[in-house]
Order: C-alpha cells, then structure tokens, then sequence
C-alpha cells in the first residue's frame, strides 16, 4: 500500500502530461485516485498491494505505514476529493482544471510520502513536494492578494524547512544517519548533548511555524484568506496539518519521545494557540480569515493534546486532526459557496443567506457545532479524548482551559453563523439562490461524515485510534 | 579524532550556524523581496556546508553526497518558484519594496 500511493499519483501526473490529456480527463483521473486512495485503507485487496510489489522491484524506499499514517491517509483523501470538486465548480477554463488536477495529485504524493517516511531526509523531500505544490496552488490565478499572501507563505516556510534541514544534518553528525531508529537510539545514549538538544529545539520551532502555532501564525491567515476557494478547502484542511502538526507527532511518536521540557513547551505553544486564535477570529471581518483564525486556535488543541505526552494524548491528537480536516473542509466548502453565489466574503454585508442557501447554512451550523464540541458530532469525542487525556496526564490547569476555550469557539462560530445566515434577509440578497450541486453535494457528504463518525465513535476509537497509537 | 581534526571540525561547526543566523538575519531586515530569496539561499548553504562536515567527520561521505544533491535539486525548484512569484509581483506594482507591495490586513 505504501509505495503504491506515493508512485501511482506521480505516474499519473506523467502520463496525463505525455501526451497532454484534457482538463477533464484529468479531473476525473484525480478523483479517482483519491477515492481509490480512501478505499484502499480499507480494503487492500484493491490492488494496491500489486502494483506496490511491481514498483519495488524498481524503487527502494524506506517507507512503513502504521496507525498513525492510515488515519492521515483517510483524512488527505476526504479533503482532496473534496476539494478537487470545489475547485472544478471555479475552474473556467478548461487548462485551469487541468493544472489544479495535477498540482493536487502531486500534493497527494507528497502528503503520502511524508506520512509513510522513516527518516529525516525523506520528510524534507516530501515537505517541499507538498509545499511546491502548494505556494503554485495557492498563487495559481495571480490575484494581487494570492500572490503577496503566497510570497508570505513561501518565505516563512522555506526558513522553516531550511530550520528542519539544519536540525537534520545535526542529528546526522551525531546519530550517523537521518533514519528514525538510528537517531532515537542516539538521543536515548546522548540525550544530555548539547547537540542534541538543540537540533530538537529547531526542529520542533520549524513545525510550530509550519503548523502556525501562535507566535508563528503571521503566514497562514493571508495564505488561507487568498487562496481560490478549492485551494482553500485543500490548505485548510490537511496541508498545514500534515506538515506541520503530523510531522510533530511523528517527530515525538517515533524519534524523540517525550521530555518534561517538551511537554511544557507544548502546552504553553497550545493553550496560547488556542485563546490568542480565537480572540483574533471574533474580531475577523472575512469569512475565510474568520476560519483561518480558528484553524490555528484548533490546531492549539491538537497540540495541547501532545503535551500530555501519553498514548492516549496522541490518539486524541490524530483523532482532532481527521474531525478538523472534515469540519473545516466543510466550512471552507460553504465559503467556496457563498463566494460562488454572493460574489463576496466580506461577513458585515451578508444576513439571513440562510432563507436562501438552507443546506449551505445548515451543514456550516452543524460544522460550527462540531468544532464547538456539542454531542452527538465527532468534534465532540475529541475534544473529550484531549480533555481526558491532559487530566489523566496531571495537566489539570490545562484541562479546564481546554473546556473554557470551547466557548471562545462557540463565540466566534456564533458570531459569524448570526452575521451570514440567521437573522434578517438583506434587500440586496434578495436574487440568491442556493448554490450548485457541485457544491452542496460535497458539504453534505462531509456533513454526514461528521454526524457518522460521531455516531459510531466507539467503532471509530477501537478501530482506528487505538491499534494507531498502541492501546489495547 | 586527532587533534588538526578536531579544530577542522570545530571551523565547520562555527561556519555552518553563522551563514544560518546570517540568512535569517539578512531576511528579517531587508525590505527587497529579492534579498530576501538570497537570504533563504545563504542559510541553505550553511545547512550544505553542516551535512558534508556531518558526512566527514562520521565517515559515511557516501551517504550524505545523494542527500546533498537531492537537497540542491529541491533549493532549485523552490527558487524557481519564487522567481515565478517575484515576476508576477514586480508586474503587478512595479516595486520589489515589501512596503510598497504590502496591502493584507493581519
């Protein structure tokens, strides 16, 4: 399964190229490989296995999937079929769908390709596949907006993976090798160097600034905000988590493991996240920057989650990244559709869209109550898993903040839910209707994603989240 | 590690987090968005320059020349792309000053 879902996008990419296929040949190409790259997770019968066994005979990867990288598998999968949808509902052109169709697979190699990495230097090479792939994405209409924000994004990240390289080539001179075992035997015989110490202090600070933890976070709101609405979907929902937040959680699951200093680090980087976040996001005039805002304050929590430093603080932590890919896909879905039918993002000017637009304004309440943490939804269970997990692990201050947070959520989502759809209808949105099926169709199949894994949460938990982080 | 090695190895360890600080540095200052791409390159020499001293010093120069390589293949791509975006941003306001190009909010 591995190497197959690392190999099979790139060669789609070359044979949609040689010679170069239509836009629509190339769309279809695309879903189908992400549908088949969710399914293939659960049945591996599909042929994944096959093609993996003819393509190393040919490539030798260091490669190894387990728990953790099937959960960000299935969510890489839901956001870019999602996304991919989006994007065709923009795509005027027929060349324009041709290259978000391409850029995308190539995304989906790389998100696949770091997740399944063993070792330092692989995650780098797929890092900067994803992020190529993402600063074209992001700039790929040349709006005055997209480019400065990209520029930003580039600038930022770039440091950042030249800060993970750096850390990289130290554990190199003391460790011999970039591979995971190899470096985690080295800190556990030289965790008291000096060396040692600080090539984890950067290499954690470069996937804080990834991931747009709070003293980090000047990139993301512009890159998110800016992107074209597809791209924004794709962005928001799993790029950032996987480098940035996935890569940490490999970082302390297989390599380095957990110190009290880190522990500390963690908590203090999350809980500010999360507070600082939300208080920027009430004050937000734009639907995209109001969800940015609220990205980086939930990404607080997954990483308030890996500052308990147990198992079941990463289970939680990998659970709230699948539950945040869906819901804020989801969101970012119903923005794509109120820009698609208003021709504005700007929250002041709309109210009472929901008159018009009743499943764009229904899924984005039931998104908003899930992030919020309101059983029966998934966003409920993990947040629990994280509150859990911080209390069992002694960090009861952090537990209660968690808690109290959740009504920072619930206030900006409040407040962008009053502004756009409920209340009064206003005279010049008389004329809306509701948006294409191309749009709705995919709110609504991550809408009952969220209801269903809230639903059927014990199968979720005992099938998924546990055997991943090794709880019996 | 004899001794002559061991300072050669200490020059290296000096020199690689000295070019790193001075690119992150020379980022953090300038306003042209063209040195700002120069600043990104000289901290990835000092990340080259810490992996081949890595590579020597532990005696496994066959295994860092393939990630070295691989990583100047990579810088090339990405400095590609922000060639892309210094064209289209030059195009648009006529500048390469941050001030000038800054509009966004937050």
């Amino acid at each position: 399964m591995t190497i197959s879902l690392i190999f099979v996008p790139i060669i789609l990419v070359i044979l949609l190229n040689i010679p170069r296929l239509s836009g629509k040949a190339a769309y279809y190409a695309a879903l189908a490989f992400f549908a088949w790259q969710f399914l293939s997770v659960f049945f591996p019968f599909l042929g994944s296995q096959q093609i993996a066994d003819l393509i190393s005979k040919f490539f030798n990867l260091n490669v190894y999937a387990d728990g953790i990288s099937k959960i960000m598998i299935i969510s890489a999968a839901i956001t870019a079929f999602v996304s991919l949808i989006t994007s065709k509902v923009f795509a005027k052109r027929d060349s324009r769908l041709f290259a978000l169709s391409n850029l995308m697979l190539l995304a989906a190699a790389g998100i696949n390709g770091l997740v399944f990495a063993r070792d330092l230097f692989t995650m780098y090479v797929f890092i900067e596949v994803i992020a190529v792939a993402s600063y074209i994405l992001i700039a790929i209409d040349k709006k005055d907006g997209a480019l400065e924000g990209g520029f930003k994004y580039l600038i930022i990240s770039s440091v950042a993976t030249v800060m993970m390289l750096f850390s990289a080539a130290l554990f190199f001179l003391v460790a011999g090798s970039t591979g995971f075992a190899e470096i985690s035997l080295a800190v556990k015989d030289f965790g008291a160097n000096p060396l040692v110490s600080a090539a984890t202090m950067l290499f954690i600070t470069a996937l804080l600034i990834k991931g747009g933890i709070i003293p980090f976070h000047a990139w993301l709101s512009g890159a998110y905000a800016e992107a074209p609405a597809g791209v924004s979907v794709f962005l928001g929902g799993i790029i950032t988590k996987t480098t940035g937040i996935f890569t940490l959680i490999r970082f302390f699951y297989s390599v380095v493991g957990f110190s009290e200093n880190i522990k500390t680090v963690l908590l203090i980087a999350g809980s500010l996240s999360i507070v600082i976040g939300a208080l920027i996001a009430v004050t937000q005039k734009d639907f995209k920057r109001v969800l940015a805002y609220s990205s980086i304050s939930q990404v607080g929590y997954i990483v308030l989650a890996l500052g308990a430093g147990t198992a079941l603080g990463i289970g939680a932590a990998l659970f709230h990244v699948f539950n945040h890919a869906v819901f804020k896909s989801l969101l970012f879905v119903n923005s794509a559709s109120v820009e698609k039918e208003t021709g504005r993002l700007d929250i002041d000017s709309f109210g009472g869209l929901g008159y018009k637009m009743p499943i764009t304004s229904g899924t984005a309440a039931i998104a908003f109550l899930s992030a919020a943490g309101i059983p029966p939804f998934s966003g409920f269970w993990s947040k629990l898993l994280i509150i859990l997990a911080l209390w069992s692990a002694n960090c009861k201050g952090f537990a209660v903040l968690a808690v109290l947070a959740s009504l920072f959520t619930m206030a900006y989502f409040l407040n962008l839910q009053k502004k756009v759809f409920f209340g009064e209808l206003n005279a010049q949105l008389e004329d809306v209707r509701e948006a294409p099926l191309a749009l709705t169709l995919p709110a609504m199949f991550l809408c009952a994603l969220t209801i269903g894994a809230g639903l059927l949460f014990p199968y979720v938990l005992r099938l998924l989240i546990f055997p991943a982080v090794g709880i019996v | 590690m004899s001794f002559e090695s061991l300072i050669l190895f200490k020059c290296y360890l000096i020199t690689a987090p000295v070019l790193f600080v001075i690119g992150i540095y020379a980022i953090g200052t300038t306003r042209n968005i063209i040195a700002m791409i120069i600043g990104l390159e000289i901290m990835t020499k000092g990340v080259t320059v810490l992996l081949a001293a890595a590579g020597y010093f532990n005696g496994k120069p066959q295994i860092v020349e393939p990630l070295i390589i691989t990583m100047i293949v990579v810088e090339v791509v990405i400095l590609t792309i922000s060639a892309a975006y210094i064209i289209n941003i030059v195009k648009k306001h006529d500048s390469l000053d941050t001030h000038n190009i800054n509009k966004l909010k937050g």
